[in-house]
C-alpha cells in the first residue's frame, strides 16, 4: 500500500448551460437591475415570495402573472447567519483569508428569507433580529449580483 | 407490511483517499456480501446502484458500474443520493413479489471530485449558483444556529456529540481513520478550523472513500439464506420544501413525519422505551441532536441531555455515525447496516447491550431536505 498511483486522467467536462429563468424572474430580474425589488404573493395562503414564484409549492397552485405582485421594500430583519473561510464556486472550494458573513434576511412584508453577504460588520456585530437594508451594486445588470448584500441599518 | 430480510452486508474500510479504482472498490463490497451469505452470482435477480452522476464525472454512470454491481444479464438501476433511499427501492422491488434477492450498494469517492462543488449543483441555477452564498458549508452553520437560538443549546453541547461519535469511531475498524479520534475533548472540537460559524471542523462528517452493499430477500428465501434475518418492520419517508429561507432549521419535519410513517408501520407507540438503538445519518454533529428530537426520542431542544454512549440510556451511532465517515451515497446505507450488526450481536467493541428493535436513518439535500427511516428488528 505504499506505494502511490500516479498515473490519474483529468477529465476535462465543459458544457455551458443556459437556464431559462422564466416570465416571473425575468420580471424580478428587469425590476432588480432598476434597484427594485417585487415579490408576489399567493391567492390562497397569503405567502409572499421574494424572489417571486409561478407555483406555491404548499398550495400546489399557479399564481397568476397578471396579477398578486407586491413591492417591496429594501429593508429587512435577519433570520440567521453564519461566518466562513470558505469560498465555493462552480469549480472549485478554497478557503479565504477574510471571512465571509452571509445571513438570511427576510424582506418586510414578505414571507421567505434571502440568502446574502452582509456588509461592513464585525462577526461579534452580527445579533438575530437586527434591521437590515440592501446595498445595491452601483452598476446593475439584471441578475443576482445587483444586490451587494445588506448593510446594518 | 410483508416481511422483508436483510441477510447480507458488507463494507469496504473508509479511507480520505484510498488510492485504487472505484469499480475494484464496488466489486469489493458487493462480492463481499454476496460470499458471506454463502451466495453465488446467479442468485442475485435484482441490483440497485446507488451513486450520483456528479460525483462519478459521467452521466448515467451506473451504465460502467453494473458489472462490478453483481448485475451483468440481472435487472438493475439506480438511485441517485443516499443509499438508505436505495434500499427503500431494493425493498419495494423484493415487495412486488417478482424478486428473490436484491443487492443493493452505494458510495462513491470524494477523493477524485471536488465535493462542496459539486454540491453547489444543488443550489438553484436560475436564482443562488450565480452568487453560491447557498451552499452545504453555509447550510451547515445556518442549521446549527438555528436550533441552539431556539432552544439555548451552548456549542459544548453540540461539541459533545462530535467527542463521542469520534470515540466511537475509534472502536470501530471499519471507520476513517482521521474520524478515530480516542482521545478527542470538547475543546480539541471547540479549537478546531471555523467551517461554517459555529460549525467546526471536527464537527463535520467528512466526505471520504467508501461503498457498502446489502442483501434483501423475501422471508421464505430469507429464512434459507441465513439463520438470523434482520426484519425490516417498518420505513417512512418525507421531504420537505427546498428554499433554506422557506425553512425552519431548528428541526427536521421531513425526519419527523418520516419517523412517524416508519413508527407507525412497526407498531412503537413509545420509541423511547421499544428502540434499544439508533444509527442516525448526522451530516454534522448538531444534525444528531435534531434528529434525535424529531423522532421523539427526546423532547424539543432536551437531546443534549440523554445520555447517548454505548452504555448510556439510549445508545445513538454506536459505530461513530456520519462523522465517522462519510462516503457519500454509502452513509445512510451504512447506518442501516450497522443497526444490523447490532440486532445480530456482530458489533465487537461497539456492541450495545440486548439489542431487539433498531433504527436507521438515511437523508438527501442541504439541511436533510429529504429523510427516511427504517425499524429493524431481529429473531426469527
Amino acid at each position: 500500500m505504499d506505494e502511490k498511483v500516479i498515473v490519474t486522467n483529468k477529465g476535462l467536462v465543459k458544457a455551458e448551460f443556459a437556464f431559462w429563468v422564466g416570465i416571473f424572474l425575468d420580471k424580478f430580474y428587469d425590476n432588480l437591475e432598476n434597484k427594485k425589488l417585487i415579490g408576489n404573493e399567493c391567492p390562497k395562503c397569503g405567502d409572499v415570495f421574494v424572489p417571486p414564484r409561478k407555483i406555491c409549492g404548499k398550495c400546489n397552485i399557479v399564481i397568476p402573472f397578471e396579477e398578486n405582485w407586491v413591492d417591496l421594500p429594501e429593508t429587512g430583519e435577519l433570520m440567521n447567519y453564519t461566518i466562513t473561510y470558505h469560498k465555493i464556486n462552480d469549480r472549485s472550494d478554497r478557503k479565504v483569508k477574510k471571512p465571509q458573513i452571509i445571513g438570511i434576511v427576510k424582506i418586510d412584508g414578505s414571507s421567505t428569507g434571502l440568502v446574502y453577504r452582509l456588509l461592513d460588520l464585525e462577526p461579534e456585530e452580527v445579533k438575530i433580529g437586527m434591521k437590515m437594508k440592501i446595498q445595491w451594486e452601483d452598476n446593475t445588470k439584471g441578475d443576482p449580483s445587483d444586490i451587494k448584500g445588506f448593510i446594518k441599518v | 407490511m410483508e416481511k422483508v430480510g436483510i441477510v447480507g452486508y458488507n463494507q469496504v474500510k473508509l479511507q480520505s483517499d484510498a488510492n485504487y479504482g472505484r469499480y475494484e472498490m464496488i466489486f469489493e463490497a458487493v462480492r463481499g456480501a454476496i460470499d458471506k451469505a454463502g451466495l453465488k452470482k446467479k442468485d442475485i435477480t435484482t441490483v440497485i446502484s446507488c451513486t450520483n452522476d456528479y460525483y462519478d464525472g459521467r452521466t448515467i454512470s451506473n451504465c460502467f458500474t453494473v458489472e462490478v454491481g453483481g448485475g451483468y444479464l440481472a435487472d438493475e438501476s439506480k438511485v441517485e443520493m443516499d443509499g438508505a433511499h436505495a434500499v427503500l427501492y431494493g425493498l419495494l422491488r423484493i415487495l412486488s413479489g417478482n424478486h428473490k434477492l436484491a443487492v443493493v450498494w452505494g458510495g462513491s469517492m470524494p477523493s477524485c471530485f471536488p465535493y462542496h462543488t459539486t454540491r453547489l449543483y444543488e443550489t438553484d441555477p436560475t436564482w443562488e449558483r450565480p452568487l453560491a452564498y447557498v451552499n452545504d458549508i453555509t447550510a451547515a452553520g445556518f442549521q446549527m444556529r438555528a436550533y441552539m437560538e431556539k432552544y439555548g443549546v451552548s456549542k459544548e453541547e453540540v461539541a459533545n456529540v462530535a467527542v463521542k461519535n469520534r470515540k466511537n469511531a475509534a472502536k470501530n475498524a471499519l471507520a476513517l481513520e482521521e474520524a478515530q479520534n480516542q482521545n478527542i475533548t470538547v475543546k480539541d472540537v471547540l479549537n478546531s478550523d471555523i467551517y461554517a460559524d459555529p460549525v467546526t471542523e471536527l464537527m463535520v462528517a467528512q466526505p471520504c472513500d467508501g461503498v457498502a452493499a446489502l442483501l434483501l430477500a423475501p422471508e421464505k428465501q430469507a429464512r434459507k439464506i441465513t439463520d438470523n434475518p434482520v426484519w425490516i418492520t417498518g420505513v417512512g419517508w418525507n421531504q420537505e420544501t427546498y428554499y433554506l429561507g422557506d425553512r425552519d432549521l431548528s428541526g427536521s419535519k421531513s425526519l419527523e413525519l418520516a419517523g412517524k410513517m416508519a413508527y407507525n408501520a412497526a407498531g412503537i407507540k413509545d420509541p423511547r422505551k421499544e428502540i434499544q438503538v439508533a444509527e442516525l445519518y448526522e451530516a454534522y454533529a448538531h444534525e444528531e441532536l435534531i434528529f434525535t428530537e424529531a423522532l421523539k426520542l427526546a423532547d424539543r431542544g432536551k437531546a443534549p441531555e440523554l445520555n447517548t454512549n454505548i452504555k448510556g440510556d439510549l445508545p445513538i451511532n454506536p459505530s461513530g455515525g456520519a462523522i465517522g465517515g462519510n462516503p457519500p451515497c454509502g452513509t445512510g446505507l451504512i447506518r442501516i447496516i450497522e443497526a444490523s450488526k447490532q440486532l445480530n450481536g456482530e458489533a465487537g467493541t461497539y456492541q450495545v447491550n440486548g439489542v431487539k428493535k433498531a433504527i436507521a436513518s438515511g437523508q438527501i439535500g442541504m439541511c436533510a431536505q429529504n429523510s427516511i427511516l427504517y425499524v429493524l428488528e431481529g429473531g426469527n
